[in-house]
């Protein structure tokens, strides 16, 4: 069986790319923004970590990040694996985001604009992933995976899938999770938000913060300093958006990631809790961290950047990589610093909507 | 690549006229409460797989469709944006694609992967493609759902599909259970992750002694063609052929590319 690694991390969050990104989080100096939701009695204003304003304010600056990451990715597959690998190259993208040309069309429809009648042109939610693959060459084998908060955690599985089963010779998973209306809303009629800030497993903690992003990666044979041991996906929740409070189905997932990667539960160094800070997900999580014998140390990275929701699956792996790269270890919030990084195993966690699970891990060699 | 098939299950609208949510609520006792049309459609057809053969609790899913769940979104742009409400809370929670496979799971009993996917082209080879992937590392089995549905409210989606308006479109749900094991299995079906040009494709359905039968995205070849569509209508020619216990070949069109299924009972 071959060994995939991941590598090329490309990151845009509310604090800036990949590196400004890991700097806020070391100097503890995140910036987080508001947002209004108008619900049906009041107007609320909310803590939101959204993307600079100079990069909103730019219409095409997120696409170009997009582009630019997979350009990076194409040009090192060529010099890698030779420009033949191109085609053997699979795009996944993950997100919950609405397919933008079908909300186009609604709106069209619904306004009496019938202009969009005279053009038939196939589109579906993945049509990006499709044009980034024909602009650059790539395998015409594209997918848009929508699992909720686990959507790129489950492309990066599918992405190893596809290379061991000999589909792909490299997987390119790229995440977007932009601030729109109805999400915000949604979450918002859920009563998950906090007004305040994000305390993960804290006694006091009341809600999650939402936060904008894109990110990408890539899975390839070429060594990296982070294996992929393996990991499990799952979708068993006991209700569409309830979890058991022992948290069993996050033991499950835990456990049979582990059983695929062939670790045993006290090689593991750290765990990347998801954690988002709502009284029942993180109660079910700080259970189900109890199946561990020898506790790993834990970290968490939704303070510094918020939920990103699809996203957060190549998100907070490409920056808890690489701050444990930078030689630390993100703390949680009522931790007084950041601990030390050393190589080891690392547990990363997602848990989602609708009894989606996904646990992976990573191996990671810092000398 | 090849899968064999070991269950299947369909419903297509032009065939039955049913009214869903009755049969879900009299033939299965399904509670029906905060779900959605295309929710019922996919429990439909996970709820007649379950007629026909057992299914594990490790079964891993795949869920595909053309579109997704338009119709509850045509609602929300109502109510939510025209009309200036706060979305309601299981409109928001249905809006997302796995809460579509989180009741398919719930309706078959699985606790493994859900996983909900679309490919802009060839959707349901692609999600073939994810399943062998999938399945050749974990060595169990998979449940493919393709699941398109078009009603009143979202006609107007044929531009969206980009399918011209002479061609009526359907709602269907269609299922199969898929394994790398050929015992016992009902069919096999082959596919590849290639395309072919049509000078190429015109020499392959020249040599097949199967019947041919191409989606109607395929004007220009000369070979039968379905004359209603939806996104997965491949998924569902597959369960007839099953049925009737014949072979097919498949071709689905996309631009200047075509890809073929092949079927074998």
């Amino acid at each position: 069986m071959r060994d995939i690694y991941l590598s090329d991390f490309v990151v845009l969050s509310s604090q800036g790319d990949l590196k400004e990104t890991v700097k806020s989080i070391r100097t503890l100096s995140s910036r987080v923004s508001t947002f209004d939701i108008k619900t049906d009695v009041q107007q609320l204003t909310v803590p939101y970590f959204l993307l600079e304003d100079e990069i909103l304010a730019e219409e095409k600056s997120i696409l170009n990040t997009l582009e630019n990451s997979v350009f990076n990715k194409v040009s090192k597959i060529k010099k890698h694996f030779g420009s033949e690998a191109l085609s053997k190259t699979v795009l996944i993208i993950g997100t919950t985001m609405i397919d933008i040309h079908l909300t186009d069309l609604i709106k069209k429809h619904m306004n009496g604009d019938d202009t969009y009648t005279k053009k038939l042109v196939k589109h579906s939610i993945d049509s990006y992933a499709d044009f980034l693959a024909n602009k650059y060459g790539l395998n015409e084998l594209t997918m848009t995976i929508n699992t909720a908060c686990t959507s790129t955690a489950n492309a990066i599985l599918e992405g190893d899938n596809l290379i061991k089963s000999g589909v792909a010779e490299c997987v390119i998973v790229l995440g977007i999770e932009l601030n729109s209306s109805l999400m915000s809303s949604g979450f918002s009629a859920m009563n998950l938000l906090s007004m305040t800030t994000q305390k993960p497993f804290a006694e006091e903690r009341d809600g999650l913060v939402l936060g904008e992003g894109v990110a990408s990666l890539l899975l390839s044979t070429q060594k990296s300093k982070h294996l992929l041991r393996g990991g499990y996906s799952n979708c068993d929740a006991e209700s569409i958006t309830g979890v058991s409070e022992g948290g069993e189905e996050f033991v499950r997932v835990m456990t049979n990631a582990m059983s695929n990667a062939r670790v045993q539960q006290d090689e593991i160094d750290s765990i990347k809790v998801h954690a988002t800070s709502t009284p029942a997900s993180d109660l079910s999580e700080i259970n189900s961290l109890k199946m561990f014998k020898k506790k790993p140390r834990l970290s968490v990275i939704k303070p510094y950047i918020g939920h990103t929701v699809g996203v957060s699956g190549v998100l907070e792996l490409s920056i808890f990589l690489t701050c444990l790269e930078q030689g630390f270890l993100p703390k949680f919030p009522s931790q007084s610093e950041h601990a030390k990084s050393k190589s080891g195993i690392n547990l990363l966690n997602y848990f989602g909507f609708g009894g989606n699970n996904v646990s992976l891990l990573v191996e990671s060699d810092l000398t | 690549m090849k899968l064999y098939i070991h269950g299947f299950s369909s419903y297509r609208s032009d065939f039955e006229e049913i009214d869903i949510k009755k049969e879900l609520k009299t033939r299965y006792a399904y509670d029906i409460r905060r779900q959605d049309s295309f929710i019922h459609l996919a429990v439909l057809g996970a709820k007649r797989l379950m007629d026909n053969i057992e299914i594990r609790t490790d079964d891993e899913l795949y869920v595909t469709s053309g579109i997704g769940n338009a119709d509850l979104l045509v609602d929300i742009y109502q109510y939510a944006i025209k009309d200036g409400y706060h979305i309601k809370p299981f409109d928001f929670i249905n809006m997302l694609g796995n809460t579509t496979s989180y009741y398919i799971s719930q309706a078959l009993q699985t606790k493994s992967k859900a996983i909900f996917q679309i490919s802009n082209k060839f959707t349901y080879i692609h999600s073939l493609i994810s399943a062998y992937s999938s399945i050749y590392q974990s060595q169990k089995r998979a449940v493919i759902c393709c699941c398109d549905l078009i009603s009143n409210k979202s006609h107007f989606l044929r531009n969206q599909l980009a399918v011209d308006e002479k061609i009526p479109l359907l709602s269907s749900v269609n299922y199969q259970l898929v394994s790398l094991d050929q015992e016992e299995a009902l069919a096999e079906i082959e596919f590849e992750n290639k395309s072919y040009l049509k000078d190429e494709i015109l020499t392959i359905i020249k040599k097949t002694d199967l019947t041919v039968i191409a989606s109607p995205r395929c004007d220009d070849l000369p070979v039968k063609k379905e004359t209603v569509f939806f996104e997965t209508i491949a998924s569902n020619l597959v369960n007839d052929f099953i049925q009737k216990g014949l072979g097919l070949m498949f071709i689905d069109n996309y631009e200047e590319k075509y890809k073929i299924i092949t079927l074998r009972c």
